[in-house]
């Protein structure tokens, strides 16, 4: 950075004080959003910050005079903030934007219009990226991260003022959102259940009522939740809403939509298209679609243990495991078809130790009695119509339908 | 009443140089009723200085009035001190003594350490305390006869500062006034307060003495260079510590040794009792001061003949210190000032002084006594509310609580002489607390009377404070106090000499009010002090009687300092009382009358051991409100605290140093401006207690961390966390766990070697599992104390884990398991896999908690994947997650570890779960053999006759547990027993578990555990 004058630095953060008390006064909330966005990186934003470095004594000048003091509280530690950011101090930066934030809060409560609703959105945002960073610095010192957490109490607190109010409860499930992303990152879930409480239950407000980007990104949230919960219709409804009403120019959103939907429609029976996994880049679940194709437990198996670790984090191993089920379908579905091809007569009759060839020559390694559970289970979670006899160790199929679809619903647990 | 102090100051100056004792006790008074003074009057600064002089000598007068004889010893005592000073101890002393303030100091020292000497030459026991004692007894009695009336007098302002003492936990306040006073009350009861002063100083001698010695030396001598109110403050500070040392070792003393030392701290305190109504007395009329005195006297004296009463003085009277501490230390200062300037200037005439006392003594004392104590009674009213709140209720406090101790001894000593004595004694010991009450109104607003007049709340402040008083001083020096006691001075030298007797006296015994005054004084110096004094006192002795608890927010910021500075030394008092307690009090009767009487003075119900256990709280709240405390009942509570404290204390003037105080002031400063007296108190302790030792630090730490619950902001800083870790001593191998109450004593806490062993003995142990787990929680718990986190509390942790898994505890299991995932993650080595196998399964099994299992599942790394009993629990998961109870049991036939307990808890679901599935999916029949085969009943594959044998039993349980679970069964034609399908399938149910208890956790169900406990084999 250029030596910058020091009359230069004072007019800088002069200027940048009217602008920001211009703002508030004639409720700009355009400019003033920029002046409080530290993320954006904005060269004004910057120049600022190494003036305030130049000109040490910018406190004394909010103070003195009757167009800035009104906002020392909001500016004071925002300046301060703002060094620390520039200088990387990310969790002192954190720590006075908090500050500033907090007295903004205290502003915008006495608002009566929410004008500065995007304002706040950009402070709710900025403290939570803040916050992130914070612990990443935190981390790599080798101290506890814990500022994403004091972000999430903080934004719980925001919550706060905007939910029940009128015309700011339009800005509520922002705040829920950011909260979600939060609490995701945290894995503390559970601080959830609140937040949606709060949005689901009152019906003062229309859900439809807030804006779009919101709706998809509380639905996202929610639908990933139910996926936690294996509660896969709620879960196909939710990703669903997201998937049609999340802008088709941002594929990545629409892709992490459907990172959780494919498994979600996959344990209902719906099988995505090929181009759709490559489109947006999920070849990971084309294995296992080609083995619910083919009934090919070990394609299954394979491909489960090839992304153990990435299904593990996304949390759809557990939901992508259960599909064993319909593999298992399929593959009898695929013997009772050959059967029927070989003797129709006899095709609903099917030995126990066909299957256990089959699955042999699929490398499965399993005994009579493990078969004969599976076959067990299959029939129990309506999979297979049929019974199985236990003496002569057959399966008796249904004549109509053995092998009924899901179509759309999930597996009887 | 100016000519009068002017004699009394000239007296004192004598007494000062001339009798090393007096001059202690001077100094004391002096303090006092400098303090006092200045706030009472303010006009004149000199004058008051004058009159406290006066004060100081009119309780010296007084003495000497009080027993002709009493004054002869004086002289007598004075010389043969000064001689003993000069000789000895206190050559600059003497030398200093041609400074007067240099002398006074030197001659506190000198009359200390001469006062052993000199109570020789007496013919009291020279070294012998028994000796003083006795000495005291007969002076006392020689005076009796003429200080009756007066002793009556005070007698009756006693009454009323007993009954504040009921109103609050003045009790223990007046204690300290009068211990800390004692030295001037001895003055005035001439050989009584030397000899009470020789026997404390033997006693503290044996554990302080040189430490009080160097300290007063140095204090006093560099304050009284530079300034005899400077100086004298903080001397007298030093002075208070030492006396507060000397409480502290009187209390070790009297506990340990119970008759010497008890002797010893009963006459002392008995002498300071005395001081004390001295100082309350002197705040009514100066005639009331000396007969106050002189009561003290007698009492001490009966105290001196039947020790176990002494001792209870004594005991009470270290309450009273403590609290007469706090108080006093910024009203210390302010009477230091200005009385040191007019002492000295009024050297010569310590005789004529005397007589006059003496004679005003006597001649007030009859009159006096009802005159006064109408007056007072009259006064008190407006008078106690109005002067400052914190020091009039302090003196109140003060006075009761030495009346209180008193007041047996009164009893005796009025029975011995005085009529009037006896009645109060006997009200008080009858009735003390209604008669007290009633009393101690009276008494109070006499004090308060002669307070609002002379500021005696100030002078009292400085005598109790004087340990703390340095901290105090330096604030209250620098601020309007010293102005204020300056226009107190003049005030008090209008209302009267007499009343500057008196005021001395009650400079003793208001040292508790000291800051209370001395902000009073600083705000109200204008003359509006009595007023606002009145009414503050008013309000406290409402919220007094109200409750201790109560922290006094007015009150509060004037007795931060003061309070602070109190609590430090009742947290050191505390700690110190506390380990002293422990092995003293449990073992000594004597404490424990000790204790008693105190509370029965108190008139509080308190038990002691209650007091011991709540002091940390009572502290606090006390430290909220310094007078809070006194308002109290904060007495019998704060008993044992100050105690404590003077235990404190004596750590603390250990470190006294001028650099420390230094400290502290600043941290106190520091504190000031902040929240208030709980952080400054706080952190007072936590430095205090650092100077001192690990006991005092440890306590204070504990102090602080609990005084965070409170909230605010504490030092946190300032806690030695690492001064707190407990190293263990016992050497006991078995242990039974008992959950920690309070602060660990290291005496029953196991080091590691023995621990190991411990662990050793449990994991050979034959007993059932209540027992092991017993056993291990206390290793457990010795572990945690001592902050032991290595191999060894991973192996504990891990044994105890297993054993709980063993016993299908699941509860305690969790417990373990939490513990040693941190431990894990502390990279200390253990067995990290087969816990992580456990976890796992404890998760998967009995938690259905699906985003934990994942997370999990995700941090395992390759290598815990290979492990087996890893490997097999997520072999475990599989087959639950897919419902695949073939898997299951062969999983479960072959778990590693004790994977096969945990599982153990999931067979009933998984096997239920099975049968509802078969029943679903087969016809027509299932043979029972194949399901207690498949569901692990029996062997998986029956080789031999064994084997077989043991299928029959298991087809037996698998046939039991099918009809327990409604399956319906059928014999086939060949007679073996089939599962009929298609009939069960509607008939299955889920059976209650025999074992189900109310609250859902079998576990918890004592009986039924004990009896699951000591059936298993172990």
């Amino acid at each position: 950075m250029a030596y910058m004058s020091m009359g230069e630095a004072h007019r800088r953060i002069t200027d940048y004080l009217n602008r920001f008390s211009d703002a508030v006064s004639s409720q700009d909330v355009v400019s003033l959003k920029q002046l409080l966005s530290f993320s954006s990186n904005s060269p004004s934003l910057l120049s600022l910050a190494d003036s305030l470095n130049v000109f040490q004594d910018a406190n004394r000048l909010i103070k003195q005079s009757d167009n800035y003091s009104p906002f020392a509280d909001i500016t004071v530690p925002l300046f301060r903030s703002l060094q620390h950011y520039r200088t990387g101090n990310l969790v002192d930066a954190y720590l006075a934007f908090e500050k500033s934030a907090n007295a903004f809060i205290q502003e915008f409560r006495n608002w009566e219009s929410a004008w500065a609703l995007e304002a706040l959105y950009v402070i709710a945002y900025e403290i939570r990226v803040l916050a992130e960073r914070a612990d990443r610095e935190l981390a790599s010192n080798g101290k506890s991260p814990e500022k994403l957490k004091a972000a999430g109490s903080f934004l719980m607190k925001v919550f706060g003022v905007l939910a029940g109010k009128g015309s700011k409860r339009v800005g509520a499930l922002y705040l829920t959102c950011q909260l979600f992303k939060i609490y995701f990152k945290l894995g503390t879930v559970h601080l959830c259940r609140s937040v949606i409480r709060s949005i689901e239950t009152a019906r003062i407000f229309d859900f439809e009522e807030f804006p779009k980007r919101d709706k998809v990104t509380y639905m996202y949230y929610t639908g990933r939740l139910e996926v936690f919960n294996e509660n896969f219709p709620a879960a196909d409804q939710k990703l669903s809403y997201a998937l049609i009403n999340c802008n088709p120019q941002s594929e990545a959103n629409i892709r992490m939509i459907l990172k959780y939907l494919i498994p979600v429609k996959l344990s209902i029976g719906i099988l995505p298209k090929d181009w759709l996994l490559e489109k947006y880049n999920l070849v990971e679940y084309s294995n296992i679609v080609q083995a619910l194709r083919r009934g090919d437990l070990r394609l299954l198996r394979h491909a489960l243990e090839e992304h153990e670790d990435q299904f593990l984090r996304s949390g759809v191993y557990l939901v992508l495991e259960k599909l064993e089920l319909q593999v298992y379908q399929r593959l009898f579905k695929k013997i009772y078809i050959i059967q029927k091809q070989k003797d129709p007569s006899k095709a609903h009759q099917m030995k126990l130790d066909v299957i256990v060839k089959a699955l042999k020559w699929l490398e499965m390694d399993m005994d009579v009695d493990e078969v004969e559970c599976i076959v067990a289970i299959l029939i129990h979670k309506n999979l297979v119509k049929g019974y199985f006899a236990h003496k002569s160790k057959v399966v008796v199929l249904s004549k109509q339908d053995p092998f009924p679809k899901l179509n759309g619903k999930p597996v009887n647990s | 009443m100016m000519m009068m102090n002017q004699n009394q100051q000239g007296s004192t100056q004598n007494i000062a140089s001339s009798v090393d004792p007096n001059s202690v006790e001077n100094r004391y008074v002096v303090d006092a009723s400098q303090s006092q003074a200045s706030s009472y009057f303010p006009s004149t600064t000199g004058s008051g200085a004058v009159s406290w002089v006066t004060h100081g000598v009119n309780n010296q007068s007084t003495e000497n009035g009080n027993l002709s004889n009493a004054s002869y010893h004086h002289e007598q005592h004075t010389e043969s001190h000064v001689k003993s000073l000069q000789d000895g101890l206190n050559a600059t002393s003497l030398t200093s003594s041609s400074n007067l303030g240099t002398t006074n100091v030197a001659q506190d020292y000198s009359g200390y350490t001469s006062y052993p000497n000199s109570s020789d030459p007496y013919a009291y026991g020279s070294t012998a305390y028994p000796g003083y004692y006795s000495s005291y007894q007969q002076q006392p009695n020689h005076s009796y006869p003429q200080p009756v009336g007066a002793y009556q007098n005070s007698g009756a302002p006693y009454q009323p500062i007993s009954s504040f003492q009921n109103s609050g936990s003045y009790v223990g306040p007046a204690s300290y006034s009068a211990t800390y006073y004692s030295p001037g009350d001895y003055q005035t009861a001439g050989g009584y307060p030397s000899s009470g002063y020789s026997h404390q100083t033997t006693s503290w001698n044996e554990g302080n003495y040189t430490n009080y010695t160097s300290h007063q030396y140095s204090n006093y001598t560099s304050d009284t260079s530079g300034a005899y109110s400077s100086g004298t403050a903080p001397a007298t500070s030093l002075q208070y510590q030492q006396q507060y040392k000397q409480w502290a070792d009187y209390y070790s003393q009297t506990e340990v040794s119970c008759a010497p030392g008890t002797e010893n701290l009963s006459v002392a305190s008995t002498s300071n009792q005395v001081l004390q109504p001295p100082g309350v007395t002197a705040g009514y009329p100066t005639a009331h001061s000396q007969p106050a005195p002189i009561y003290h006297q007698s009492w001490q004296q009966d105290s001196s003949s039947s020790h176990v009463s002494s001792l209870q003085p004594a005991a009470t009277s270290n309450g009273s210190h403590d609290s007469y501490w706090k108080h006093g230390t910024p009203s210390f200062q302010n009477r230091q000032v200005s009385p040191v300037q007019p002492h000295y200037s009024k050297p010569l005439e310590q005789k004529t002084s005397y007589n006059n006392f003496q004679d005003q003594h006597k001649a007030a004392c009859p009159q006096g006594p009802s005159s006064q104590y109408a007056i007072g009674q009259q006064m008190a009213p407006s008078y106690q509310s109005p002067p400052v709140q914190t020091s009039p209720q302090l003196d109140n406090r003060r006075v009761s609580k030495l009346q209180i101790p008193t007041n047996p001894r009164i009893a005796s000593n009025l029975a011995l002489g005085l009529p009037k004595t006896d009645k109060d004694s006997s009200t008080a010991n009858a009735a003390a607390k209604p008669a007290y009450i009633g009393v101690s109104l009276a008494k109070s607003n006499e004090k308060v009377v002669s307070h609002a007049d002379s500021r005696v709340e100030p002078g009292t402040f400085p005598k109790s404070l004087c340990g703390y008083v340095e901290r105090a001083l330096a604030r209250c020096k620098g601020d309007a106090e010293i102005a204020a006691s300056q226009a107190v001075m003049g005030e008090i030298i209008k209302k009267a000499n007499s009343d500057g007797t008196l005021f001395s006296r009650d400079w003793d015994v208001e040292p508790l009010f000291p800051k209370p005054t001395t902000e009073a004084v600083t705000k109200d110096l204008p003359t509006s002090t009595p007023l606002s004094a009145l009414s503050k006192n008013k309000r406290s002795p409402s919220r007094r009687t109200k409750s201790r608890w109560e922290p006094l927010p007015e009150e509060k910021p004037i007795d931060k300092l003061a309070s602070s500075t109190n609590e430090i030394v009742k947290f050191s008092g505390w700690i110190h009382a506390n380990e002293k307690d422990r092995k003293h009090i449990s073992g000594s009767v004597s404490k424990e009358d000790r204790l008693n009487n105190i509370k029965f003075h108190l008139s509080e119900q308190k038990s002691a051991s209650k007091s011991f256990q709540r002091p940390v709280k009572r502290q606090r709240l006390s430290a909220d409100g310094f007078k809070t405390e006194d308002n109290g009942d904060a007495s019998s509570d704060s008993d044992k605290e100050q105690s404590l404290t003077s235990y404190y204390s004596g750590a603390i003037a250990l470190a006294n140093s001028p650099e420390e105080r230094m400290r502290r002031e600043n941290r106190s400063k520091r504190f000031d401006r902040g929240q208030g007296n709980r952080s400054e108190t706080n952190r007072f302790k936590g430095k205090n207690a650092g100077t001192g030792n690990l006991y005092v630090r440890r306590a204070s730490a504990l102090l602080i961390s609990k005084s965070f619950d409170d909230g605010g902001s504490r030092a946190v800083e300032d806690i030695d966390w690492d001064a707190l870790t407990v190293k263990g001593t016992c050497q006991e191998i078995e242990k039974r766990y008992l959950r920690l109450t309070s602060a660990p004593d290291p005496s029953t806490v196991r080091p590691e070697e023995v621990l190991e062993k411990a662990l050793q003995m449990v994991q050979n142990s034959q007993k059932n599992y209540l027992y092991k787990c017993d056993q291990l929680k206390s290793i457990r718990q010795d572990l945690t104390v001592q902050r032991i986190r290595n191999q060894l509390t991973a192996k504990v942790y891990e044994t105890h884990a297993r054993l709980a898994i063993e016993n299908g505890d699941l509860p305690e299991y969790n417990q373990c398991q939490s513990q040693l995932k941190i431990l894990y993650a502390e990279g200390i080595e253990g067995c990290c896999m087969e816990f992580s196998a456990y976890h796992l399964l404890c998760v998967i099994l009995h938690s259905n908690n699906k985003r934990e299992l994942l997370s999990l599942m995700s941090r395992l790394s390759d290598k815990a994947k290979q492990d087996k009993a890893v490997k097999h629990a997520l072999a475990v998961r599989a087959a639950v997650s897919s419902g695949n109870y073939i898997m299951f049991f062969r999983l479960y036939k072959t778990a590693p570890n004790l994977n096969t307990c945990l599982m153990d808890l999931y067979v009933e679901k998984m096997r239920f779960k099975a049968v509802s599935c078969m029943s679903r999916s087969y016809r027509p029949t299932v043979p029972v053999s194949y399901v207690a085969q498949v569901l692990g009943f029996t062997g998986v594959s029956p080789t031999n006759e064994e084997c077989e044998e043991r299928d029959s039993d298991g087809l037996e349980e698998c046939v039991e547990w099918l009809k327990a679970h409604g399956a319906s069964l059928v014999t086939d034609a060949n007679g073996e027993v089939q599962l009929d399908a298609k009939a069960s399938s509607s008939t299955l149910f889920m059976p209650e578990p025999e074992d189900a208890v109310s609250h859902g956790d079998a576990n918890l169900a004592v009986n039924d555990f004990l009896a699951r406990a000591s059936s298993q084999p172990s």
